[in-house]
């Protein structure tokens, strides 16, 4: 009944935003999860591998080729290799010390510094746009109107979703992932590389964060802020989807995506807000997130 | 000869694994009893349900305060150590980034009640250094009471352990395998100790530990666990002769 | 070499002989220091400026250092309790301001304004630390850095909203401090050598303060929680109970340096809630060695000052956010002891070339083990 009352004021159009948005905060989340989750791991610089992937996105386009999905592709590839640099320099110093969650998060904070500088040293500090592929730039009517590539991004992220889901669950990588996670010592004993393997989870949450940042360059504008922003609202999405859990980051980013799309309409006044109240009571109530565990 | 602990019918279920198995003793003061078994018997689940650490199941835990028994089964770890049970870890858990002497204070301070000083310096008070002083004596930790405790030997940290757990001044104190990873050396020098305090401390002792000789030496009282349950529970001559002690031990090793 | 009975000409005499004779002692240090302290409010203008800034920013640092190098707890959020401070100060010089000068009089009116404004700042953080404290302490390690985080970014989304036309939203609320008249001389609060004494005595009083905490019975058992809190409980400290405490008095503290940027930077903002702002004092402390007391009075003599440098050289572009990125992994993987474990190790050095053993100075000058 409620909802009836609600669809003459939320538009098609505004529920695409919000999945689009949702869908964007998705790849960032899930990577960041998926690190944290088997790592112990929380990455603050995953919104700066997000704006790298942007930036490397744009920079394909207009120096090597001009062609979007070669970009895509190539962009979210480097920030993953990006993600192994940091991971293989810096993080895996830190797992034999005792006590090293902060430090981690720490020296990840180190780079959320550095990204930014990077690239506001590389691209300057002016926004950057991109253009979506031509095959799907078109604009679409329901309601009001909305870009057509957004359909698309929420297609891909719902691929990515399952495609992940699969590789957890079914590929043997997937299953070391999902062993090494809950204990890391057996893991160990049994033979796996832990090394390489939290390498791999690291390359592989970086491509997602890249490539999240790749597909959405075209909806946003591209500033060196862009990472400090997309940041704290995958912070909120992951702890409320459960640090370590894929579907947990899916449900938590719609949420987060269609809040920020829709939220003002009703809200005026505090819809910036809501996320940071969530996150403190599923901290205070559950802090495990809403999903919690890995590969659920 | 009074019961300062008690347990009865004490459970701890995780899952569909029965950790101790309806436990029902009774300790008596100026009594060492030495809690053996083989390992995964359940005797560090038993120190920590009645620590507080963990919640059992079922049952019930009493200690003695002021003359009479109280309930603790509920209580916080922390509440059961203002109660008067103190521990020592099998895995020395002491405080390593400060110095011994600095280790007792901090028991000192909490014994005394003073936690809350935010006023005067830790170690201005004569009273609590003369007590400090007399800890590291009795423990003979005097020598190394300026040493930051990560610098210390491993059967010197073990030492600091019971140091800790006495700092309190507790009514029963139970120590879990005091002797963890000491070479022969180091393990004859525990062994005294605990004998010294046991003849110099008001305080009752239970211990659990592997080294048989440890046990034969100074219990006089064995109980033995298995399994989470009590297999037996009497002086050292009938205990260790019982065929069910040496069943259960060689179904698994022992050290 | 003193007694009871000796005046205070006398002590003093004699630290003086103690400091000229005797090379480069403490007390010569400190009255050189002392000195160095005075003369710097006639310096440049701009220099008295951050000179100022440095002292609340190492105010800020040393109050979160109490929860993270001393009882183990790292805050991302901290900023809460510093936006706490400048809003509650502002607000009272806004609104009642006036009403107390008309009430005082102009000629010290302004000065219990700010008073009465310190005080409401300090408050108002001390009943927001309550519950949140309280809530947030039941938190371990990564969790707690979230909470904190998260209600750090909750406090800036309240005070952007503007709640009953309060907060002024995203501009802030100016702050003015006005002028008085003491002993027939007029003084202009704001003035920047006037403020730079004022901001001096306070902070070195809550300097003091923050040490006879961290030396007291309270200090030692946050230590202790920060080893091993398992430890602890087992000794029959309620650590729960004691984090709490902790955390209060940090926020105070944290407020504390939250009124007095707003008198100098004279606006209340609500980027002061940011986490970008909560970011600061966890640079800081870190680079300047966690695990010394002056540890975060030395990072925020770094954070402070090599901004200031780098921004001096066009060339460099203001890349400090590079260089502090990277001092910030380099002082975490490979020197923990941060900047004034530098110093200390280079002290010990220059004195053992130099054969000088006049100070029974421990190698650990500090340190908080």
């Amino acid at each position: 009944m409620i909802l009836t009352n609600l669809v003459p004021l939320i538009g098609i159009a505004d529920i695409i935003v919000g999945l689009s948005l949702g869908s964007r905060l998705f790849l960032i989340a899930v990577g960041l999860s998926l690190i944290f989750g088997v790592l112990g791991v929380l990455n603050f610089a995953h919104g700066g591998l997000y704006m790298l992937g942007a930036y490397f996105a744009l920079a394909v386009t207009t120096s090597i080729v001009d062609n979007f999905w070669i970009a895509v592709v190539v962009g979210a590839l480097a920030v993953g290799f990006v993600g192994v640099l940091i991971e293989v320099s810096t993080i895996r110093p830190l797992y034999e010390r005792a006590e090293s969650d902060l430090d981690q998060l720490i020296v990840t904070f180190g780079f959320v510094l550095i990204l930014h500088e990077a690239v506001r040293f590389i691209w300057g500090s002016q926004p950057y746009s991109m253009d979506p592929p031509a095959v799907f730039d078109f604009s679409v009517q329901i309601g009001s109107q909305f870009n057509a590539y957004r359909l698309f991004v929420i297609v891909m992220a719902f691929f990515v979703m399952v495609g992940l889901w699969l590789f957890v669950n079914k590929t043997y990588f997937g299953s070391l992932v999902r062993g090494t996670s809950s204990d890391r010592e057996m893991a160990s004993m049994l033979g796996v590389d832990v090394s390489r393997l939290y390498t791999g989870v690291f390359f592989l949450g970086a491509f997602l964060a890249g490539l999240g940042g790749a597909l959405s360059a075209p909806l946003q504008s591209m500033s060196p802020a862009l990472g400090d922003q997309v940041i704290i609202d995958a912070f909120i999405v992951v702890v409320i989807g459960g640090l370590g859990s894929m579907s947990g980051a899916f449900v938590g980013a719609m949420f987060i995506g269609l809040l920020q799309s829709i939220g003002p309409q009703f809200i005026a006044a505090g819809h910036i807000a809501i996320p940071f109240l969530a996150m403190v009571l599923v901290l205070l109530f559950k802090p495990e997130g809403l999903f919690g565990g890995i590969g659920e | 000869m009074t019961t300062v602990l008690k347990t009865k019918e004490l459970q701890k279920q995780f899952g569909s694994l029965t950790a101790v198995d309806r436990v029902s003793l009774e300790f008596d003061d100026d009594e060492i009893t030495s809690i053996i078994g083989p390992n995964g018997a359940g005797k560090t689940t038993f120190y920590n349900l009645l620590t507080g650490v963990l919640q059992p199941t079922d049952g019930k835990i009493w200690l003695q305060k002021n003359g009479d028994l109280k309930d603790i089964t509920t209580l916080e770890p922390h509440e059961v150590a203002q109660a008067g049970l103190s521990r020592s870890y099998q895995i020395t858990n002491i405080f390593e980034g400060l110095t011994v002497r600095e280790n007792v204070r901090v028991a000192r301070i909490s014994h005394d009640n003073s936690r809350m000083d935010f006023r005067s310096r830790a170690d201005s008070d004569d009273e609590m250094e003369r007590d400090i002083d007399d800890i590291l004596a009795l423990t003979n930790l005097e020598e190394m009471a300026e040493v930051p405790c990560d610098e210390l030997s491993h059967g010197e940290k073990r030492t600091v352990e019971i140091a800790l757990a006495l700092s309190i001044e507790p009514n029963v104190f139970l120590l879990d395998e005091p002797t963890a990873g000491m070479n022969p050396t180091e393990t004859t020098k525990i062994v005294s100790l605990i004998q010294q305090l046991n003849r110099d401390v008001d305080s009752t002792f239970v211990v659990t530990e592997h080294n048989m000789d440890f046990v034969t030496d100074i219990s006089d009282r064995i109980v033995v666990l298995a399994e989470g349950a009590v297999l037996a529970d009497g002086v050292p001559e009938k205990v260790l002769n019982d065929e069910r002690v040496t069943k259960a031990y060689l179904g698994s090793e022992s050290t | 070499m003193s007694s009871d009975t000796e005046g205070i000409s006398d002590r003093v005499t004699a630290f003086g002989y103690q400091a000229v004779s005797e090379g480069w002692t403490r007390q010569r240090v400190s009255i050189l220091v002392a000195l160095g302290l005075v003369l710097l409010a006639f310096g440049p203008s701009f220099q008295v400026y951050l000179f100022t800034e440095f002292l609340i920013i190492a105010l800020f640092a040393l109050a979160f250092n109490l929860l993270y190098g001393y009882t183990g707890l790292l805050s991302f959020g901290h900023g809460l309790f510093f936006a706490g401070g400048s809003y509650g100060f502002a607000i009272v010089l806004r609104d009642l301001g006036p009403v107390i000068t008309d009430t005082v009089g102009s000629a010290l009116g302004p000065l219990i304004t700010i008073g009465v404004g310190a005080i409401v700042g300090v408050a108002l953080v001390l009943v927001i630390a309550i519950p949140v404290g309280w809530l947030s302490v039941r938190l371990e390690e990564i969790y707690f850095a979230l909470i904190t985080l998260a209600f750090g970014m909750l406090g800036f989304s309240v005070i952007i909203q503007n709640p009953a036309g309060i907060t002024n939203g995203t501009d802030g609320i100016l702050v003015l401090l006005g002028t008085i008249e003491l002993a027939g001389m007029e003084i202009r609060l704001g003035d920047r050598q006037v403020y730079y004494f004022f901001t001096l005595a306070i902070v070195a009083t809550s300097t003091y303060a923050i040490w006879r905490i961290v030396t007291s019975p309270f200090g030692v058992v946050c230590k202790a929680i920060r080893e091993s809190p398992d430890r602890a409980k087992a000794l029959g400290i309620d650590v729960t109970h004691h984090r709490w405490m902790t955390f209060i008095i940090s926020a105070i503290f944290v407020a504390v340096a939250g009124v007095l940027m707003a008198g100098l930077a004279n606006v209340a903002s609500p980027y002061q809630s940011h986490w970008s702002t909560s970011a600061i004092p966890v640079v800081a402390t870190v680079i300047g060695g966690a695990t010394f007391f002056a540890g975060p009075i030395a990072g925020a003599f770094v954070y402070l000052y090599v901004r200031w440098g780098i921004s001096r050289f066009p060339a460099l572009e203001a890349h400090w956010e590079l260089f502090f990125g990277a001092l910030l992994i380099a002082v975490v993987l490979y020197f923990k002891a941060g900047a004034v474990g530098g110093i200390l190790v280079l002290r010990d050095r220059l004195r053992k070339t130099m054969g000088n053993k006049t100070e029974t100075d421990s190698e650990t000058g500090g340190e908080n083990r």
